[in-house]
């Protein structure tokens, strides 16, 4: 089995963290895993991307045309990638900054409100760790736990007092879409 | 490997990692995307172990200070991408003629000119035939992971200074920017005993110097001899491939670097299509594995390079088959790595033009 994501959002919304804490969940849950960023001219305010791939056996390929999952934090993304899902893949994105229009009727969406969320919370800085919250409760190959593991590796002791608020902030991104797993 | 020593990380920094592991006492370097991170790294980590570091004003003088560090007997590197080492050729033909230990890491990006910072492949005849005047040869080992980033720059620095040879760990782009888990392991080779060349001042011993210019002719032609000689002990002892599924294949793909995870991908759908396919990837470039190329030549087994360069490494895989079998090109000069589906449908076409043209 190999499923890949594609992660999307504004530069400074934590989308290569996100996929980064992504990648080091499945890599802690023993599967083979590349994350490779679009690296380059972009910026702060542009639009960043990253992509996961997990697989049983060897990752086939790093970069791929079209993703399982994508998960978008904002509007440039939902419309950049929205074409990139596989027919019966999902797209999961930020409702607080992306309309809820639903272009395509051969795949699945999930639209959350992770920005306002976050901001509840405390912080919109956060709003990378809600979405991660907002995959696990309806997709089947990640779990929470896997994905607190992940934040934990990330952070690592350096940073150990931002666990909490993290952990807070996945708890309530899993909780926030009452639908259940795809 | 233990799960426990497992890290995600990125390809530039495990080379940059892996280089501190290996003993690496200075590095020097000018930032060049797509491998600014190996200096990034290094920068904060040589100062903590209190091992030499400069951010040099070029890549030019980069790699002459690596020249100077490694004439006194330590391990120096430095790193570039693609253009930047296009401008240290020249120091690469005094290292090699110098017999010096210098490992350079070039993380491939775009050409040729200024080009751009996405990944390619471009820079093989660069590394393998290289753009210094005379005859000299490189030690050029080319990693296809993460994990292969650490082991090779290992490995890069124990070949550099078992042979006094300079060695390119030819990255791209894509590894370096892409994580992967990977673990460091220790640096598994032996020490090499440099004391009977290196410039360690003279004191209680006859002077020593380091130089290239030859104003003897004869004395020349014996040293461009011992370098090429001592080439073929290096392609006799460490020329080394990867295969797969080649035992019953009647096609080869072949490719080098990142690209060889996408060819094993292309050969799993193939044989699911009925296509008897396998996989070689040369892991050192320069020695070339000619010898096992042409082998599996002889044995009928055609060839299809895939790279993301206009044909050079096909060039090589041609002249070593010798026409015992057919060698075709797939590929794609710059930018997104060729997808495992392109490969399966331009290898499809290849072996469909070739059964029409023997009925």
């Amino acid at each position: 089995m190999e499923k890949n994501f594609i992660l999307a959002g504004f530069g400074g919304q934590g989308i290569l963290l996100a996929g980064t804490i992504l990648a080091n969940a499945f890599m802690l849950d023993d599967k083979n895993v590349t994350w490779y960023p679009c690296y380059g001219a972009e910026m702060r305010g542009g639009t960043v991307n990253c992509e996961v791939v997990v697989s049983d056996t060897e990752v086939s390929s790093v970069h791929k045309q079209n993703c399982d999952y994508a998960l978008v934090l904002n509007q440039q993304s939902f419309d950049r990638f929205i074409n990139n899902v596989k027919t019966g893949g999902t797209i999961v994105a930020n409702s607080t900054l992306v309309s809820e229009a639903k272009p395509r009727n051969d795949i699945q969406y999930v639209f959350a409100p992770m920005g306002d969320l976050a901001n509840s919370l405390g912080t919109s800085k956060v709003t990378n760790v809600v979405s991660l919250g907002v995959l696990s409760s309806v997709i089947d190959i990640i779990s929470k736990d896997a994905l607190k593991l992940g934040i934990e590796k990330v952070l690592g002791e350096k940073k150990k007092d931002l666990l909490p608020l993290n952990i807070k902030a996945l708890e309530a991104g899993a909780e926030l879409v009452s639908c259940a797993k795809l | 490997m233990s799960e426990t020593d497992k890290v995600l990380i990125k390809g530039n920094y495990a080379i940059a990692q892996a280089a501190v592991n290996a003993g690496c006492q200075c590095y020097f370097g000018y930032p060049i995307t797509p491998q600014t991170e190996i200096g990034e790294y290094l920068s904060g980590k040589m100062q903590e172990l209190r091992r030499g570091y400069v951010c040099a004003e070029s890549e030019l003088a980069a790699i002459n200070m690596v020249i100077g560090a490694v004439s006194t007997g330590v391990k120096a590197m430095t790193s570039s991408s693609s253009c930047a080492v296009a401008l240290m050729q020249e120091a690469l033909s005094y290292a090699a003629s110098d017999e010096l230990p210098v490992v350079l890491v070039n993380v491939m990006r775009a050409g040729p000119g200024l080009g751009y910072i996405y990944p390619a492949q471009g820079d093989y005849n660069q590394s393998v035939y290289g753009g210094g005047n005379g005859d000299y040869k490189i030690i050029v080992l080319a990693p296809s992971t993460v994990q292969e980033c650490i082991d090779l720059t290992y490995k890069s620095f124990y070949l550099a200074h078992k042979y006094k040879n300079p060695v390119i760990l030819l990255a791209d782009g894509l590894l370096g920017q892409m994580m992967e888990p990977a673990s460091f392991g220790e640096y598994p080779y032996p020490e090499i005993d440099n004391s009977s060349w290196a410039l360690t001042g003279a004191k209680g011993r006859n002077s020593r110097a380091i130089y290239s210019c030859a104003r003897d002719e004869k004395k020349q032609i014996e040293h461009i001899n011992h370098l090429f000689e001592k080439f073929e002990l290096i392609s006799k002892n460490e020329t080394s491939w990867e295969e797969f599924e080649t035992d019953d294949a009647d096609i080869i793909l072949t490719a080098f670097g990142s690209m060889t995870r996408n060819i094993k991908a292309a050969m799993k759908v193939l044989r699911e299509k009925g296509i008897k396919a396998g996989c070689f990837r040369p892991i050192t470039l320069s020695p070339f594995p000619h010898k096992r190329i042409n082998e599996l030549g002889k044995q009928g087994k055609d060839f299809i390079v895939v790279e993301m360069n206009m044909g050079q490494m096909f060039k090589d895989v041609k002249y070593a088959v010798n026409g015992e079998s057919k060698t075709e090109l797939v590929n794609r000069p710059v930018g997104e790595w060729l997808k495992v589906e392109e490969i399966v449908s331009a290898v499809e076409k290849i072996t469909e033009k070739s059964y029409a043209a023997s009925i």
